[in-house]
């Protein structure tokens, strides 16, 4: 609940189109009521006046509730027809800047606050909750606030007549607006769970019989899995079958509770009337009012289903956007250091919740213009070491340097900006290859951009494409095979010309030749640079490359290739095994 | 309200599209004529009440009766009220039940489809939107089935047992209703296509705004080391802008349709009012038939403004339907024959193969190769050579689109029946799939009633049983979505233990390409060299280090066999092979 009161408070930009898209559903509700009870009062005043005679007819005022009647009929269209607007421009606002707040949020946190136990879908997840939450103010907010001010004014009319009669349609909404929904959601609760408990599990077989198929298929096991499939399903409908006769249990009573409600305004109505305290025509204003008041507690049942999951979301939105940054930004960088020689000493790192140290006592020196092959299994903290270069993660231990300049001194913004990444998973968005160049410089011009091709090997495919630049690539436009989405990489990476080049198994899943002309391209980049590349595989290696091999966390081993190859160390025990492999 | 809804006879694929649907169901097309006849039903109790009302209210102004002497019709009243009740109940259950038939049979019957149109069709870029699809593009029917189509028949029915019961009561009520009404879907069919286009682009662009947000969150690691993440928000907030405007000019037209709807309900009301109002102040009807009819008139107009609010779900709906059907509508590419697969040692042959995925785009030419039983082929090839689907087509995954795959030189591999096929073979695909549950069932797919030891032993020939024993509930993990994680490395190897424990003739192993570290490439290599022996064995080789050992070598060059060979004379001639050799082996140039 609290996390939806911080979200109502991101509305507070907004606070006009929401007052506004509130006011006006209130005026349609409350015209809506009015027209109906006006209506109902108007014939029983004229048939009286008709059945009293010449006289009364003649002193009846016809015109002013006639026009009355019009009046509320129209402005109930004008109202909701601008309530509509104003509320979905309200939405559409605070849809964005949910987004804008929640960017602005995760920005600090990539990559290494963003890894969580739930893994890549984290952030498929956030933005669902997002789309989700966009919906808070037009679908739980609105109607309550609705419900709750409409309800006391016409409770209130309906006490100007009678106290009586004022109470009761308040107890007959509050059993039909809160009441039977709490109820009903009460009762849902265990078959909603078991629902979303067997659609997990339903979910997981189809992705299962989807991309599993192939071995489904030459396993003769499709039949099985179908029968399990066709298992889930039932028991899903079974489960929704609960949930939908609760569902239709709340709309019958909210119906009851409404026409009961009615009911019992006749009675006490005829019973004021006959006591005199109300004139005989308002017993038909009572009735068709009490009628009409339900219109506003209508969404109820619908908002009060959405307030768990809002408030499930808001949670993970926030717990999300709570999490401290890895890093802390100085105000200011120093001025940039003559030499950019990079020094480690006794550096470790250590992510948050992790049971080891990701690096120990890391000892590294890499002079300006220097090729280094950083070697080791996963896990044995390569990437953490450029995660610790990248200022995404800060060291626990020990001081970074650049140039003699501590690293934590300098802003992460320009520090990155002396690097560039050239890795498998760099992304490729949605848009023009032009847009997708220009994020790596957004002030270069066309020929920057070819010169940029060119290096990367991707001109003459690019030139071929018939929109050139301009092509879509990605959701949208043609799909990058594996080879021509990393060499565009590296033509974003040729377009910036940083003093270093951070390699991180850019060739990964490439065949033999598609990789031979990545290296081809890379090798122009490379040259003037300082090169720190990561790999697991020793192809490639010159016996006069420097090499450091890392082994959970810890450097193994520091020198030329060559020597290391011939020596005893892990380099020579790597090197081995691959010639085993070879000759299995 | 004479016409059946405007929308239904304005588009009639959709029409068609709905048939479909409820012929889908088993029993669907009943329970929803039962809920129809339900929603009617509860119409006529609609009526009934306001008779009744009408007549309390009438005795209570006109006559000043006592409450207490209109016990009868009040206590029908609450009868009526309760039957009503009951009837919305039930009209809902008998709903659920025909979006439930329709619900369990779609997902069933594709399902079905989707493994006879195979990997070829289902897997790959496809396979996530077809696991949404079978999931959640079948959930999205229920509101459309278990309300829309419902409320759409009532739409017609209700307000005609309306007119029906004003006729005798007060024909001027009656015109005016008759010409308000009809006009409602007559003017919707003049707004409601522009309205109709308006909202169905704007509901894609919903989509595709959501679609670019994700895509610059999943992407924000990329922006933060080009130094552009703060600029992305700012952009974000642009787009976000410029959309609301274009949607928001849409929307303005849109609602204007809902709008004049509500404007002849509200008008009607109003109208009728003011008519009564006027011929009973000079005494010519009575209040009963007048009141009467005034609680009638809103609920002429009801039914309308429900098919409103479900104008989403049935977008959602029907483009799930679309994406269903076209699954549905996909004929299969592969035939296949009863013929039992020979017994004895397996060969296979390609006979002028060639495959087209679509007319035009061939990816195999003319392929004749030999696969000898008992021998162990390796298929080499950068990607795009054709190297996957030779492997699918020796599978029967895809069909030949001219020449064939022979079995034992005699049987088209068309002519065996499939299941019959498959049973004779083990297949280890590039990127294995760990299935949901526990390690011994993912294990037990390849060989149902193998027994504990023979698992471990399986495990053991792959080298992933001390692996597996250090887990804390051994072989009975919970791997796959939901469970623990495998690394890349021991998911090929829990793949190899499957292979060992089907114990087939034959082996097809499309070699994984991701991230291994060389400690446990040489694991696998061994475990591969293993379960080959003895078998006739299919490699297609992404690494070049594991091809040595194979009797024979066939290079794949765009599609067509450029060499085959042993690795000693493919060397020795210094083409392809020799080439892809080299590129692999060369120094790296930084």
């Amino acid at each position: 609940m609290r996390d939806l009161i911080r979200l109502l408070r991101l509305y507070a930009p907004y606070r006009a189109w929401v007052l506004a898209g509130v006011a006006l559903g209130l005026l349609t509700v409350l015209a809506n009521f009015a027209l109906l009870a006006l209506s109902g009062w108007f014939l029983a005043a004229t048939g009286v006046a008709g059945l009293a005679g010449y006289a009364a007819q003649n002193v009846f005022n016809f015109f002013t509730p006639a026009a009355g009647v019009r009046f509320f009929a129209t402005l109930r269209v004008l109202a909701r027809y601008a309530g509509r607007l104003v509320d979905h421009e309200a939405t559409f606002r605070l849809l964005a800047r949910l987004r804008m707040v929640a960017y602005a949020g995760l920005e600090p946190l990539a990559p290494v606050g963003l890894a969580g136990e739930r893994g890549g879908d984290l952030l498929s997840r956030l933005v669902a909750d997002i789309d989700r939450l966009g919906d808070f103010f037009l679908r739980v907010v609105s109607p309550f606030v609705i419900a709750a001010a409409a309800a006391l004014v016409m409770a209130l009319g309906f006490a100007i007549v009678s106290p009586a009669a004022g109470l009761l349609l308040l107890l007959g909404l509050t059993i039909a607006g809160i009441a039977v929904p709490l109820a009903s959601l009460g009762l849902g609760r265990n078959p909603a769970r078991a629902a979303v408990a067997v659609q997990v599990q339903l979910r997981a077989d189809l992705v299962d019989s989807v991309q599993g198929m192939a071995e489904l298929l030459t396993c003769n096991a499709s039949g099985a899995m179908a029968a399990r499939v066709d298992a889930a399903s039932v028991a899903l409908l079974a489960a929704q079958r609960r949930l939908a006769a609760i569902a239709g249990f709340g709309a019958a009573a909210i119906l009851l509770a409404s026409g009961l409600t009615m009911l019992a305004m006749l009675p006490l109505a005829g019973t004021l009337a006959a006591a005199h305290r109300i004139a005989g025509p308002v017993i038909a204003l009572l009735a068709l009012g009490a009628m009409a008041a339900f219109e506003a507690v209508a969404p109820l049942p619908a908002a009060f289903q959405l307030l768990g999951g809002m408030a499930e979301s808001a949670r993970r939105v926030f717990d999300l956007l709570d999490r401290p940054p890895p890093v802390a930004e100085p105000a200011s960088s120093p001025p940039r250091p003559a030499r950019l020689d990079l020094r480690l000493d006794g550096v470790s790192l250590r992510y948050p919740g992790a049971a080891h140290a990701a690096l120990a006592g890391i000892d590294l020196a890499i002079a300006e213009g220097e090729h280094v092959t950083i070697l080791g299994r996963s896990g044995a903290g390569k990437t953490s070491l450029f995660n610790l270069l990248l200022r995404f993660a800060p060291p626990a231990a020990g001081s970074a340097t650049l140039g003699g300049v501590d690293l934590a001194t300098i802003r992460g913004d320009d520090l990155r900006s002396l690097f560039t990444v050239v890795s498998q998973t760099t992304a490729i968005f949605a848009g023009t290859l032009r847009d997708n160049l220009l994020l790596a410089r957004p002030d270069a011009d066309d020929a920057a951009l070819w010169r940029a091709l060119e290096t990367a090997r991707l001109a003459d495919f690019v030139s071929t494409r018939p929109g050139g630049l301009d092509s879509l690539v990605g959701e949208a436009g043609a799909k990058l095979s594996g080879g021509e989405a990393r060499r565009l990489s590296l033509a974003r990476a040729a377009l910036r010309a940083t003093p270093f080049l951070l390699l991180d198994e850019p060739t990964e899943g490439l065949d033999p030749l598609t990789e031979a002309e990545f290296r081809r391209a890379l090798a122009g980049l490379a040259a003037g640079r300082t090169v720190i590349a990561i790999t697991h595989r020793l192809d490639h290696l010159a016996d006069d490359d420097r090499v450091v091999m890392l082994e959970q966390g810890r450097i193994v081993a520091d020198g030329r290739f060559g020597a290391l190859r011939r020596g005893e160390g892990p380099v020579a025990r790597l090197s081995r095994l691959r010639e085993m492999s070879r000759h299995f | 309200m004479t016409a059946p809804s405007n929308e239904a006879s304005a588009t009639p694929p959709r029409r068609a599209l709905d048939r479909r649907l409820i012929a889908a169901g088993q029993g669907a097309r009943r329970w929803l004529g039962l809920a129809i006849g339900l929603g009617l039903a509860a119409g006529l109790a609609v009526i009934a009440q306001a008779l009744l009302l009408a007549h309390v209210v009438t005795a209570l102004i006109f006559r000043h009766e006592a409450a207490a002497a209109l016990a009868l019709p009040l206590a029908s009243l609450a009868g009526l009220l309760l039957l009503r009740a009951a009837l919305s109940f039930a009209a809902e259950r008998a709903a659920h039940h025909a979006a439930a038939a329709v619900k369990l049979s779609l997902r069933r019957t594709m399902l079905d489809h989707l493994f006879a149109l195979g990997p070829a069709y289902a897997a790959g870029e496809r396979s996530a939107d077809l696991a949404a699809t079978l999931l959640d593009g079948v959930e999205a029917l229920e509101p459309y089935l278990a309300r829309y189509l419902p409320q759409m028949a009532l739409v017609a029915l209700v307000p005609l047992a309306i007119l029906a019961a004003i006729f005798p009561v007060d024909w001027i009520s009656f015109l005016v209703l008759l010409v308000t009404g009809p006009i409602i879907p007559v003017f919707m069919v003049f707004v409601g296509y522009r309205a109709e286009a308006i909202n169905r682009r704007q509901w894609r662009e919903l989509l595709t705004m959501s679609a670019r947000f994700l895509d610059a969150v999943q992407g924000i690691t990329t922006l933060r080391l080009f130094g552009r993440a703060r600029d992305e928000i700012a952009l974000i907030g642009r787009i976000a802008d410029e959309y609301r405007r274009a949607t928001m000019a849409g929307l303005r037209i849109a609602f204007l349709t809902s709008a004049v709807l509500e404007f002849f309900a509200s008008l009607s009301i109003a109208l009728v009012a003011v008519l009564f109002g006027a011929r009973l102040l000079h005494g010519h009807i009575g209040f009963f038939p007048a009141f009467f009819v005034l609680l009638l008139v809103p609920e002429f107009f009801l039914p309308l403004r429900g098919l409103a609010t479900h104008y989403h779900a049935r977008m959602t709906a029907l483009a799930a339907a679309g994406r269903i059907f076209d699954v549905l509508d996909t004929p299969p590419a592969t035939t296949w024959g009863d013929a039992v697969p020979p017994s004895g040692p397996l060969s296979l042959r390609c006979a002028g193969l060639t495959i087209a995925h679509e007319p035009g785009q061939t990816v195999l030419h003319g392929i004749d190769c030999a696969f000898p039983a008992g021998t162990l082929t390796a298929i080499v090839g950068r990607s795009g050579a054709g190297k996957s689907t030779l492997a699918a087509a020796l599978l029967g995954f895809v069909a030949p689109h001219s020449g064939a795959v022979l079995v034992n030189d005699d049987t088209a591999l068309t002519a065996l029946d499939r299941e019959a096929w498959w049973a004779q073979l083990a297949y280890v695909p590039q990127t294995p799939r760990v299935f949901a549950g526990t390690i011994a069932a993912n294990l037990r797919l390849a060989r149902p009633e193998a027994d504990d030891a023979a698992l471990r032993e399986a495990l053991r020939r792959a080298r992933l049983l001390d692996e597996i024993d250090r887990l804390p509930a051994g072989i009975e993990t919970s791997i796959g979505d939901g469970g623990a994680g495998l690394s890349g490395g021991q998911v090929q190897r829990l793949a190899l233990a499957r292979a060992f424990l089907r114990d087939a003739r034959l082996l097809i192993l499309d070699e994984a390409t991701a991230h291994l570290d060389l400690e446990t490439e040489a694991e696998i290599a061994a475990a591969i060299a293993d379960l080959a022996r003895g078998r006739t064995a299919i490699l297609i080789a992404h690494r070049l280090a594991t091809v040595r050992r194979a009797d024979r070598i066939l290079v794949l060059e765009g599609g067509r066999l450029a060499e085959s060979g042993t690795h000693d004379e493919l060397l020795a001639r210094g083409g392809a092979y020799a080439a892809l050799l080299g590129a692999a082996e060369a120094p790296c140039a930084t």
